[in-house]
């Protein structure tokens, strides 16, 4: 295959598995960072997920596909559901292809006298620190400084599962359309997981049911259609 | 086994305790209330008696079979259904391939009582030689996605695919009149079950407070719900069947609630069900239709090369005429036009396209099969014409009548009309199995044979010509 004379040509185009992306004896002296769906080979970097490819200043591409089972990658942040608690760690569904742990000092001020209790079922939102291929991948409930910041234990609310696609909508900014019209009339708190899994609270709970609807419904949507969407929903609650 | 602990769904704590809450203010997380159904939509295969249904999420097809087999020996009138579930691991993680689950089990178990104890399907009517052959009817549902509430999705699946399945015609022959000859669909057009109405299945998930009750539970709240029951009844308003397979206790008071609720949707959903099989039904006949364009001259010559599957267009102005008249109105738009002309019965109503028939509105029948003359000579050309004036529209189709071809429309009837009526529908079509046999094509064939109704005898001016 020949490589592409250019690689504008194809960043935020669909490319499938096989795609040369990158022909890199053209470039020299550059770092280059690949994120998933991308491979080196010797001199061109090829696809080798379907998906939409993505650059992002100064010099990271990635392929970027929605699916509804979710690969763990380092430093993303998701919502996992606590399965099982043993000695030295928890065990957490974060939908992926294996069970997640989630050592049990790993929390901000975290020593063997205060080990948290989490009844099975509970809702944490963590971060992925480790995700080899083939390992469970291993999760922290604290940042990478060792603060808190708003991880951990999800209390009420509603939990459901989209696709990953759709979560990374709603995480991208600006915010998201559906997000900043339901923001305009309701008052609400959202957690969004990398993994597909959206918490939803509010004071009552119509107004949860009323945001998780629309958002699930907002995933083939355009811009402008969300707004309308929106728009539609609120009229009928007034 | 890590793979299965990491793919097993779980429910979350703040999913169950959000789920009570937004129901005691009545509330549903999909933003339905508490006594409604999620969207139904069925859908049928091109063979008849396959059908698919969606309820929400759920997914569900349904197929029915038949084959002869020897009856039981304590019912050698009799023929016989089974039922059989397939829970495919597609459609449910917790679904493993071998052994049927409880639940599995206990939803063959309901849909079965639901048909079998309320005879709801006629059996003696599946006898072809009693003590030696029957029809053994075989439905198998297979679940394809669990979004909650299979069990109704189930029922509506079965008797969908019952009511569009279709058996092939035997009739005796060979010497003694002992041999079976099954006729294959291109010979003899097959004929639909008898069913005489439909059971509906209507199922409610009860919560840790006392009054949350939901209808049509979705998968989420029957994780969450502490007891369930399903009630069978169909728009007669009679129970068919009630199941309450353990779980919390219930209200006396609460359990009336239920079946007064039940008989509302039930009666709902019968009629959804009869919509979709009477589109199924008119779309098969016109199916049939185009693939032999025939075309008709006007002055009355037929042409007498009739195929098998033309008389089904027949069974489509039936099913629409029904809707329109309360008689079935069999055969030929010439009877439409007046009252007296009883025998036009024979004459080549293939001139009639179906909107005739519609506008038709035959006021009088022909009469019982006493009454009929098959030899009769065939169109009275004038007679043809005069009624052709009268008539507005006209799309000079050609149609044959095959008596077999009626049969159907009689048969599906029995459905809506009472039991009474069945015994004689079943003795009328024996009769007209021993009229008509083999395959021969002959104006005998455009005899129309009478509405089983309108018996009472018509005037036997039999011949048009």
């Amino acid at each position: 295959m020949e490589a592409k004379p250019s690689t504008a040509n194809l960043v935020d185009k669909i490319v499938v598995p096989g795609d040369v992306v990158l022909d890199l004896s053209s470039m020299t002296n550059q770092t280059i960072k690949l994120g998933g769906g991308l491979r080196q080979e010797c001199d061109s970097v090829s696809v080798i997920k379907a998906g939409k490819l993505r650059f992002s200043k100064p010099n990271k591409y990635w392929v970027e596909s929605s699916q509804k089972r979710y690969v763990p990658c380092v430093e993303d942040t998701v919502l996992g559901i606590v399965v099982d608690c043993k000695a030295d760690n928890f065990f957490v569904d974060i939908r992926g292809p294996t069970i997640a742990f989630l050592p049990v000092l790993a929390f901000e001020g975290g020593t063997r006298r205060n080990i948290p209790k989490f009844e099975i079922g509970s809702l944490l939102y963590v971060r992925v620190v480790k995700a080899n291929p083939g390992m469970n991948p291993e999760l922290s409930c604290t940042d990478a400084s060792g603060k808190a910041a708003e991880f951990g234990l999800l209390k009420d609310g509603y939990m459901f599962e989209t696709s990953t696609g759709l979560s990374r909508m709603l995480l991208s900014s600006p915010t998201c359309p559906v997000l900043e019209e339901l923001g305009k009339q309701l008052s609400f708190e959202i957690a969004v997981g990398l993994n597909g899994r959206v918490w939803v609270n509010a004071e009552s709970p119509s107004t949860v049911v009323l945001v998780s609807n629309a958002i699930m419904n907002s995933e083939s949507l355009s811009a402008v259609q969300q707004k309308i969407m929106v728009d539609k929903l609120l009229q009928r609650i007034k | 086994m890590d793979t299965r602990l990491a793919n097993t769904w779980r429910l979350t704590v703040n999913e169950k305790r959000f789920i009570e809450t937004a129901l005691s203010s009545g509330i549903r997380i999909d933003g339905r209330n508490p006594f409604e159904y999620r969207k139904l939509s069925i859908k049928f295969g091109r063979e008849d008696g396959s059908s698919e249904v969606q309820l929400g999420q759920t997914h569900i097809m349904g197929f029915v079979t038949g084959q002869l087999v020897q009856p039981y020996r304590d019912r050698p009138n009799e023929g016989t259904l089974s039922i059989f579930t397939e829970f495919s691991p597609m459609a449910d993680p917790s679904f493993e391939t071998g052994r049927p689950s409880e639940s599995a089990v206990e939803l063959g178990r309901i849909v079965d009582r639901g048909l079998r104890e309320s005879r709801a399907v006629d059996t003696e009517s599946l006898c072809v030689l009693a003590g030696k052959l029957v029809w053994a009817i075989r439905i198998d549902l297979h679940i394809l996605d669990n979004g909650g509430n299979l069990v109704d999705a189930a029922n509506i699946a079965a008797l969908a695919s019952l009511l569009t399945f279709r058996r092939p015609e035997c009739s005796l022959g060979g010497e003694d009149d002992l041999e079976v000859i099954v006729h294959p669909p291109e010979e003899r057009e097959p004929l639909p079950l008898i069913i005489h109405h439909l059971p509906i299945a209507v199922t409610f998930g009860f919560f840790s407070s006392e009054s949350l009750l939901v209808i049509d539970p979705t998968h989420h709240e029957e994780a969450v719900m502490v007891g369930k029951m399903t009630a069978t009844l169909n728009a007669n308003g009679d129970v068919c069947a009630i199941q309450k397979p353990g779980g919390e206790g219930v209200l006396q008071s609460v359990i009336m609630q239920c079946l007064r609720l039940a008989s509302r949707m039930a009666s709902d959903i019968t009629k959804k069900i009869k919509d979709a099989v009477e589109t199924y039904n008119t779309e098969r006949a016109l199916r049939k239709i185009k693939r032999h364009p025939t075309s008709i001259t006007l002055d009355g010559s037929v042409n007498l090369k009739e195929k098998l599957n033309e008389p089904s267009g027949h069974n489509v102005v039936n099913e629409l005429s029904r809707k329109h008249l309360e008689k079935p109105r069999l055969a030929s738009a010439e009877n439409a036009s007046s009252p007296g002309n009883n025998g036009e019965g024979e004459s080549k109503s293939s001139n009639f396209g179906r909107s005739s028939r519609r506008d038709g509105a035959t006021s009088n029948f022909v009469g019982g099969a006493a009454s009929w003359d098959p030899y009769s000579r065939g169109v009275d050309s004038d007679f043809l014409k005069a009624s052709l004036a009268s008539r507005g529209t006209l799309t000079p189709k050609k149609k044959q009548q095959d008596p077999t071809g009626e049969r159907k429309p009689n048969e599906s009837k029995p459905e809506e009309s009472p039991g009474d009526v069945i015994p004689t529908t079943s003795a009328m079509d024996v009769s007209e199995t021993g009229v008509h046999k083999g395959g021969e094509k002959t104006l005998k064939d455009a005899v129309k044979p009478k509405h089983k109704r309108k018996k009472k005898a018509f005037s036997s001016t039999a011949d048009a010509s």
